[in-house]
């Protein structure tokens, strides 16, 4: 009997204690909730609010700082949003839940330093290019390497799924044994000053943004012309052609009035 | 759904399946070892032995897999290195996978140890001590082949559980099988074909972990 209480007790305290944390949990979600679609509705009527998705793991396109989601590609899309008049809301959703909340309507936007390519072209719409971008290979200062195709034999460190991935799989076969693809890319930089990768392949702002960062260690950055030049696109859903359309449209004016120049300076320098 | 690409990057998931046994049976040797260690240590009577051993298993047991496997490779054996051997290059991933894995499974079989041995009435070591043996001797000839045959369950438990967990390594790109599907699916697009072959490929290394390895050490063992 007495066992039994005891078991009935800690039921309850459990459940208690489950369903306070769930109540918090859903408490915040819709205070949440209701400061977006607040501040969505105070300049008007039931205007349309574009929940904009990116991964926050790609300084200086997108980062956090804090609680807050900052970068070059949040102040492009900003100004985008400010210059085209619609609202957006910001959801830090990582990289793949980004492609998944696309495909089921829960993101409407996405911008993330997403390449353009024909492969993504087949399930989603790119806008305009906002940023030109070429890959460049990390390598240590005393390296011979001087082109991708001497990092035959290599271990070469990507973040997964992007277009140094790509390059790499192009150049040395899909399953290239010395192939590693880290969740993002801090970490595959991480381990190339660990020594476990002997290069990094990536996209040029990402890169430049570390050499300013790591004056202390020794390493290079080597362009290889045989990269072809890529676009940073700002992605919806295939056939989503009003966000596509609000999206062409803000970036046209900043691209005009010198807006996406100035955010480009800010964090890549005038050069 | 194009299930071709299990085929087209069949090396990746070969290489993952290899890597994946590799990593569970490196921690599950280790781990094992470690466990046992840690299990005594926290029955001595030495008080500042049962203490760390104590404080082993709450951190180990008490902190996420994963948090540990990020803390280990990325932290951990970089600075250890670095002072070790400055200038050199740190191990690979799977190495880090290794002490992850093995430092973690120590904590759980230190566990199951203790409770295995704790459950072998304190007679049979008050007998053995009264025949002359030494502890260490009653422990290992008398205590440790009775604990072993009620342990096994649970430790059968743990290896599976061990097998699975080892998937947590793709975060540092571990060429294991997690890795080699998640990769699969972020360069495809292709989602169930990756993830469902990943998942077979799993079941089937856990069912021969429980059908043939753990039975047949239970029947080996068998006081019946």
């Amino acid at each position: 009997m007495r066992i039994g209480k005891k078991w009935f007790k800690s039921l309850v305290l459990v459940v208690g204690v489950g369903l306070l944390v769930s109540a918090c949990g859903s408490g915040g979600q819709q205070s949440s909730g209701t400061g977006a679609s607040g501040s969505g509705s105070s300049s008007g009527a039931d205007e349309k609010v574009y929940v904009v998705g990116t991964d926050a793991a790609y300084p200086p396109f997108q980062m956090l700082e804090a609680d807050k989601i900052s970068g070059h590609d949040i102040d492009v899309m900003n100004a985008i949003a400010e210059a085209g008049g619609f609202k957006i809301e910001w959801k830090n959703t990582g990289w793949d839940p980004l492609f998944d909340g696309l495909d089921k309507g829960t993101v409407d936007i996405g911008i993330s330093s997403i390449t353009i390519t024909d492969k993504r072209k087949e399930k989603y719409d790119f806008s305009e290019p906002y940023f030109e971008a070429n890959q460049l290979i990390l390598v240590a200062e005393d390296s011979p390497v001087t082109k991708l195709a001497d990092l035959k034999g290599m271990k070469i460190g990507v973040q997964a799924a992007t277009t140094g991935e790509e390059v790499v799989k192009k150049a040395f076969g899909d399953t290239y044994q010395g192939l590693m693809g880290y969740d993002d890319m801090p970490s595959s930089v991480d381990d190339f000053f660990n020594g476990r990768v002997d290069a990094v392949v990536g996209d040029n702002g990402v890169l430049q943004y570390y050499v300013k960062k790591i004056q202390d260690k020794k390493f290079k950055l080597i362009k290889d012309d045989s990269f072809e030049k890529e676009y940073y696109g700002i992605m919806v859903k295939k056939g989503n052609t009003d966000a596509l359309n609000k999206v062409n449209e803000g970036l046209k004016k900043i691209k005009e009035n010198g807006k996406l120049q100035e955010i480009y300076n800010q964090y890549f320098g005038t050069n | 759904m194009d299930w071709s690409v299990i085929y087209e990057y069949r090396e990746l998931f070969i290489r993952g399946i290899i890597n994946t046994i590799l990593l569970t049976a490196v921690a599950t040797v280790c781990g094992t070892f470690l466990g046992l260690f840690i299990s005594l240590g926290k029955m001595s009577s030495n008080r500042f032995w049962r203490w760390i051993c104590s404080i082993y298993v709450e951190l180990f047991r008490g902190t996420p897999m994963l948090v540990q496997i990020l803390l280990i490779h990325f932290a951990v054996i970089p600075s250890i290195w670095g002072l070790l051997y400055p200038g050199e290059s740190s191990p690979e991933a799977i190495y880090s996978g290794f002490v992850a894995l093995s430092l973690n499974a120590a904590a759980y079989i230190a566990e199951i140890f203790r409770a295995g041995i704790q459950s072998i009435d304190p007679g049979q070591m008050e007998a053995a001590r009264s025949l002359g043996m030494t502890k260490g001797m009653a422990m290992r000839l008398i205590i440790l082949p009775q604990a072993f045959t009620r342990m096994l369950p649970a430790i059968g438990n743990e290896f599976i559980a061990l097998l699975k967990d080892s998937s947590l390594c793709a975060v540092i790109a571990t060429p294991e099988l997690n890795y080699a599907a998640m990769n699969v699916a972020k360069s495809t697009f292709e989602r169930y074909p990756p993830y469902m072959t990943e998942a077979a490929v799993y079941l089937v290394l856990t069912l021969f972990l429980s059908r043939v390895v753990v039975r047949g050490l239970e029947k080996k063992y068998s006081t019946r």
